[in-house]
C-alpha cells in the first residue's frame, strides 16, 4: 500500500505538486478506491493500462492526462469518480468541507461562475454532508442551467438542494453574469 | 267511331271560356259555380288534345299553356293588386291573392289532370300541382318578398313593443313562405328568418343596453323570462316551428350571454348580493335562465362558490380575532366549537340552495366542495382545523361535555362533522388527534354513550375507508375484552386468596398497535401498589405466556382515603399523584428534590402534579413558599387540616399539551408512506418520469393528506441514496426501480 508519504515521493519524482488536478486524474486511471491512498494492484495495474513503465515516461504522460480533462465525456467521469474516491471509507456521503475543496479543484478547469456562490450557499444553509446525487447532479445543473438562472425548470428533478441554491440565488438578487448581492455575506 | 282531331285552337278557344270563368269567380265577380258538364267538358277537352296521334299530340303545348295561364293571371292582376298596397293592407292582399291563387291551381290541375297521368312523368317534369305554386313564387313572390318581409318584422316590433298585432295575419303570410319553398324550409329561412334574427340581434341588443344600465338583477332577469316566454309565443303562434331554437337562442344571446358578467356581478342586486340576501326566488330563476345556456352556468358557480369561501374566511377570522382576544381565559376550547358549529350551518345552508335553487346540479356541488376545501383548511389560533373538527367530537361524545343534545341531534351532529371532514386535506392528523381523545375517553370512562361512538366509527369507516378506523375499532374492543378480563381476574383473585393485594385493583390491558404511544415511566411505585403490579403478573401469565406486558402508570387513577383532621375525605387522583401522597406516610415534610428522587419522574411531570395537588382548588398539600408556582426550592406537607363540604373529591391532574407530539407522529408517518408510495409506485412502472412519479404520488396519498412536493422529492433522494431507485443515466428526469 501506498499512504501519504509515499504518495508525497511519487509527486516529487514526477515533478508534480500533490494537490495538483492531475493526481486526480491519475488515481482515476489507477481506479484507486481512495484518496491519498493506493494499492499495488491499483498501482501496478493502473501504470500498465497507462502505458507507463518508466519515471520518464511517466512524467511524459502528465501533460495528456491533463488534457483528458478538457474532454466533455471525460471530466463527467472524472468528476463522478471523484465522488467515491473523495469520500471516507464506509460512508455514503461526502463530508461538506472535502466537498467544496473538490468542487474548487475541478471547476478550476471546467469554468462555472456559480461555483462561489455554491460553496457559500452549502456553508450558510446546509452544514451537512453531500449525496452521490447530488454531487453528480451539481456538474448537470453547472453545464446545462445558464448562470442568471432563466431556463431553470423548478418543476424538473432537480435535487431538493438545487432547488433551494436557486431559492437562495433568487432571494439575493443573482444579476446577469451571476454575480450576487447577498448582504449577509458582507 | 274515329274521332274527329281537334286543332290545338280550337281546343283552346274552349278552354278559355272555362279559364275566364274561373277567374271571375277569383276576382270575387258574381258567377255560378261549375257545373258538372262545364267541368266534363274542360277535362275532356284536354284529354282529346292528348290522346290525338301526333302531330295532334298536343300534351307539351297544354303543358306550356298551363302555366301561361298563371303568367298572364298574375302579371296583369295579382302584382299590382299587391304592389299597389302598404305594410298590413299589402300583407292582406297578398294572403288573399295567395289564397286565390290556390284555388286557381286546384280548379285549373283538375282540368288539365291528364297531363299529370301521362306527360308529366314520361317528359319528367315538375307536377301540374308544383307548376302552379313555382308560377306564383316565380312571378309573384319574388316580387314582393322583400316588402312583405319588411312588413311583418314591422308588425313584429310593434308587437314587441306592446301593441296588439293581427296574428292570424302573420301566421298566414308566413304559411305562404314556408309553402313556396315546396317541402324545403329553406326558403322560409333565407327570405324570412334571416333577417329576423337579426333584427330581433339588434332589438335585444338595445334593450339588453338600456336594462343593464337601470335595472337591478332581479328585474332583468324578469324582464329576461318574460321575453324568453313571449318569443316561444310568437313562434307557437304564427312563427315555423323551427324558428323556435335559434330564436331562443338569439335573446339569450344577447340578453343573457353578453351581459353575464355584468349582469351577475351587480354590485347591490347580483349574484353575490342575492346569496347574501337569500333570495330564493331569483337564484332560482337565475339557474333557470342560465341552466339551457351551454356554460352558462359556470360564471353563477364561481360566484357561488367566492361567496361561500368569503363567508367561510371571514368566519375563520373572527375565530382567529377572538381567539387572540381570549388568550388569558381558558374558554379557547368553546371558541373552536363555536367555529365547527358555525361551518356546519354554513354548510347547510348553502347545501340548501345546492339541493334547492341549483336542482342538485354538479356544477354547485362542485363549487361548494372547492369552497370549503379553501377556507376549512386554514389554521385558526394555532391548532389546524383537524385539531378542531376532533376535539368538537370530543366534547360531544364525553361526558359533561358543554353541549347537551338529544340523541337525535348528536347522531345528526356527528354525521355532519364526517361530511365536514371530507373537506380537510390533513386526515389523518384529524385520525391522530381523534384517536388519542378517544383513548382518553374510553380509559376515563367519560364515554358518554356506546352507541354513539360506535356510530361515528361507521360513518368515518363509509366515508374514508375501513384502515382509518380499524385502530379506532380496536381500541373500543380492547374496553370490552377489558371487561372481561377484570371478572376473570376476580375469580383468580378469589380461588388464590393468598396472592389477594389487599387493595381493589382494576386493569385494562390495551392491545399496543391500535392505541396511541404513551410514554411508560419509571415511576417508582409505592410497596402497595407493587404487590399489586405482581398478582396482576401472576395471574395474566395464566392466560397466556406470548404477551409482554408494559405498564402505563400515567393514564392510572387511585382511590385514596385521605385521613384530615376535621374529616375524612376520600380521594381520586392519578396514580402519580398517589404515589406522591403516600410518600407522606412515611414523612411529614418533604422538599422538591427528594420527592423527585423518591418517585423518579422528570421535572415536567412532577411540576404538574405537585401543582394539581398545592396550588390547585385543593390543597392536599401545604407548600412552603406558599406562591402560585412550583419550583425546586420549594418544601411540601401534608395539610391535616384540609377539609371540604363533601366526602368525596375529585383532584384532576390537567393533560400535557399533546398536540406537538401528535403532530410530528403524523409528520413522521407521512415520510414513511410517502416512500412506501413511490417504492410500490416504482415497482410496478419499472420507469417513470419525475413529473408523473410525483404527481401518481401525491393522487395516492390524497386520501390522507396533501403531500408537500418538496417532502417527495426529499424522499425519492433519500430512495436514490437506499438503493431502492437510479436516476436514468441518459435523462436525468427519469427514475428506474432497482430490484
Amino acid at each position: 500500500m501506498i499512504f501519504a508519504d509515499g504518495i508525497t515521493l511519487l509527486c516529487n519524482d514526477i515533478q508534480v505538486d500533490p494537490q495538483d488536478i492531475v493526481m486526480l486524474v491519475l488515481s482515476w486511471h489507477m481506479k484507486a478506491g481512495t484518496m491519498c491512498e493506493f494499492s499495488k494492484k491499483e498501482f501496478t495495474e493502473g501504470l500498465q493500462s497507462l502505458g507507463i513503465d518508466s519515471l520518464e515516461k511517466f512524467r511524459e504522460k502528465i501533460p495528456s492526462m491533463r488534457s483528458e480533462l478538457k474532454d466533455e465525456q471525460k471530466f463527467r467521469e472524472i468528476y463522478n469518480f471523484a465522488f467515491g474516491w473523495a469520500k471516507e471509507k464506509g460512508q455514503k456521503s461526502l463530508a461538506l468541507d472535502t466537498a467544496i475543496g473538490m468542487w474548487q479543484l475541478l471547476f478550476a478547469e471546467k469554468q462555472w461562475p456559480l461555483v462561489d456562490h455554491w460553496c457559500q450557499f452549502l456553508q450558510a444553509r446546509h452544514n451537512k454532508a453531500i449525496s452521490r446525487d447530488t454531487w453528480s447532479q451539481l456538474l448537470e445543473f453547472a453545464k446545462t442551467v445558464s448562470s442568471n438562472l432563466s431556463d431553470y425548470d423548478a418543476e424538473g428533478a432537480w435535487p431538493y438542494l438545487i432547488d433551494e441554491f436557486v431559492d437562495y440565488l433568487k432571494e439575493n438578487g443573482v444579476n446577469q453574469h451571476g454575480q450576487i448581492n447577498d448582504s449577509s455575506l458582507n | 267511331m274515329e274521332r274527329k282531331t281537334i286543332d290545338l285552337d280550337q281546343g283552346w278557344a274552349h278552354m278559355q271560356s272555362g279559364i275566364a270563368k274561373l277567374k271571375r269567380i277569383l276576382e270575387g265577380l258574381q258567377e255560378p259555380q261549375f257545373s258538372s258538364e262545364e267541368y266534363m267538358m274542360m277535362y275532356t277537352t284536354i284529354y282529346n288534345l292528348c290522346t290525338q296521334k301526333p302531330p295532334s299530340d298536343y300534351s307539351q303545348q297544354l303543358y306550356d299553356k298551363y302555366y301561361g295561364c298563371f303568367d298572364e293571371y298574375i302579371r296583369t292582376k295579382v302584382l299590382s293588386a299587391v304592389r299597389d298596397k302598404h305594410d298590413e293592407f299589402m300583407l292582406r292582399e297578398l294572403v288573399q291573392r295567395w289564397s286565390n291563387h290556390k284555388v286557381f291551381v286546384r280548379w285549373l290541375s283538375r282540368f288539365f289532370h291528364y297531363l299529370d297521368r301521362y306527360y308529366v312523368p314520361r317528359a319528367s317534369v315538375p307536377s301540374l300541382n308544383a307548376v302552379g305554386l313555382s308560377a306564383f313564387r316565380d312571378l309573384a313572390y319574388t316580387e314582393v318578398r322583400a316588402n312583405a318581409r319588411k312588413a311583418v318584422i314591422d308588425l313584429i316590433y310593434k308587437e314587441r313593443e306592446g301593441e296588439q298585432i293581427d296574428r292570424s295575419l302573420l301566421k298566414n303570410v308566413l304559411d305562404i313562405f314556408v309553402a313556396i319553398g315546396m317541402g324545403e324550409i329553406v326558403q322560409y329561412e333565407e327570405d324570412f328568418e334571416v333577417q329576423m334574427l337579426e333584427d330581433t340581434t339588434s332589438y335585444y341588443k338595445s334593450k339588453a343596453t338600456i336594462w343593464i344600465e337601470s335595472d337591478s338583477c332581479p328585474d332583468y332577469m324578469i324582464k329576461a323570462e318574460d321575453c324568453l316566454k313571449r318569443e316561444r309565443e310568437r313562434v307557437s303562434h304564427y312563427l315555423h316551428a323551427s324558428t323556435e331554437q335559434k330564436l331562443v337562442e338569439t335573446v339569450q344571446h344577447e340578453l343573457l350571454v353578453n351581459r353575464a358578467n355584468q349582469l351577475l356581478e351587480k354590485e347591490h342586486s347580483g349574484c353575490r348580493a342575492l346569496l347574501r340576501d337569500d333570495k330564493v326566488d331569483d337564484l332560482s330563476r337565475m339557474y333557470r335562465l342560465y341552466h339551457k345556456i351551454p356554460k352558462g352556468l359556470d360564471p353563477v358557480a364561481n360566484l357561488f362558490k367566492q361567496h361561500i369561501t368569503d363567508e367561510g374566511t371571514a368566519l375563520v377570522q373572527l375565530a382567529e380575532e377572538s381567539a387572540s382576544n381570549q388568550k388569558t381565559t381558558s374558554g379557547s376550547g368553546s371558541q373552536d366549537h363555536v367555529l365547527v358549529r358555525k361551518f356546519i350551518e354554513l354548510h347547510d345552508k348553502y347545501m340548501t340552495y345546492v339541493n334547492n335553487c341549483f336542482m342538485n346540479h354538479t356544477l354547485f356541488h362542485k363549487a361548494l366542495k372547492d369552497a370549503f376545501e379553501v377556507f376549512c383548511n386554514k389554521t385558526v389560533a394555532g391548532s389546524s382545523s383537524a385539531e378542531l373538527l376532533s376535539s368538537f367530537c370530543d366534547n360531544i361524545l364525553k361526558k359533561g361535555g358543554s353541549e347537551k343534545m338529544s340523541d337525535e341531534a348528536i347522531e345528526d351532529t356527528l354525521e355532519k362533522v364526517v361530511k365536514l371532514l371530507a373537506y380537510i386535506s390533513d386526515k389523518d392528523l384529524f385520525a391522530e388527534f381523534y384517536r388519542k381523545k378517544l383513548g382518553r375517553r374510553l380509559l376515563f370512562d367519560r364515554s358518554g354513550n356506546d352507541d354513539h361512538e360506535k356510530c361515528i366509527l361507521t360513518r368515518l369507516k363509509q366515508q374514508c375507508g375501513g384502515q382509518f378506523t380499524s385502530k379506532m375499532e380496536g381500541m373500543v374492543v380492547d374496553l370490552t375484552l377489558a371487561r372481561d378480563n377484570q371478572l376473570k381476574f376476580q375469580e383468580y383473585l378469589n380461588e388464590n386468596s393468598y396472592v389477594n393485594p389487599g387493595i381493589d385493583l382494576t386493569v385494562t390491558v390495551l392491545t399496543t398497535g391500535f392505541w396511541p404511544s404513551y410514554k411508560s415511566g419509571d415511576l417508582n411505585l409505592p410497596s402497595e401498589m407493587v404487590k399489586c403490579v405482581e398478582v396482576f403478573k401472576g395471574f395474566y401469565e395464566t392466560m397466556t405466556k406470548h404477551r409482554k406486558l408494559t405498564w402505563i402508570y400515567s393514564l392510572g387513577s387511585c382511590n385514596i382515603i385521605g385521613k384530615f383532621n376535621p374529616k375524612t375525605i376520600e380521594l381520586i387522583v392519578s396514580t402519580y399523584q398517589a404515589a406522591a401522597l403516600l410518600l407522606f406516610n412515611n414523612a411529614d415534610k418533604l422538599s422538591y428534590s427528594e420527592i423527585m428522587t423518591q418517585l423518579n419522574l422528570n421535572n415536567e411531570d412532577l411540576v404538574r402534579l405537585l401543582h394539581s395537588l398545592s396550588c390547585a382548588k385543593y390543597k392536599i398539600l401545604l407548600k412552603e413558599p406558599n406562591t402560585k408556582t412550583i419550583s425546586p426550592k420549594d418544601s411540601f406537607e401534608f395539610n391535616s387540616k384540609f377539609t371540604d363540604k363533601m366526602r368525596r373529591i375529585k383532584i384532576p391532574l390537567p393533560p400535557v399539551d399533546e398536540r406537538k407530539k401528535v403532530i410530528e407522529d403524523v409528520y413522521q408517518d407521512r415520510r414513511y408512506a410517502i416512500d412506501a408510495a413511490i417504492v410500490r409506485i416504482m415497482k410496478s412502472r419499472k420507469v417513470l418520469g419525475h413529473q408523473q412519479l410525483v404527481s401518481e404520488c401525491v393522487e395516492q396519498l390524497g386520501r390522507m393528506f396533501k403531500p408537500d412536493i418538496k417532502a417527495i422529492k426529499k424522499r425519492i433522494e433519500d430512495l436514490i441514496s437506499r438503493d431502492y431507485l437510479e436516476r436514468d443515466q441518459d435523462n436525468p428526469n427519469t427514475f428506474k426501480y432497482l430490484a
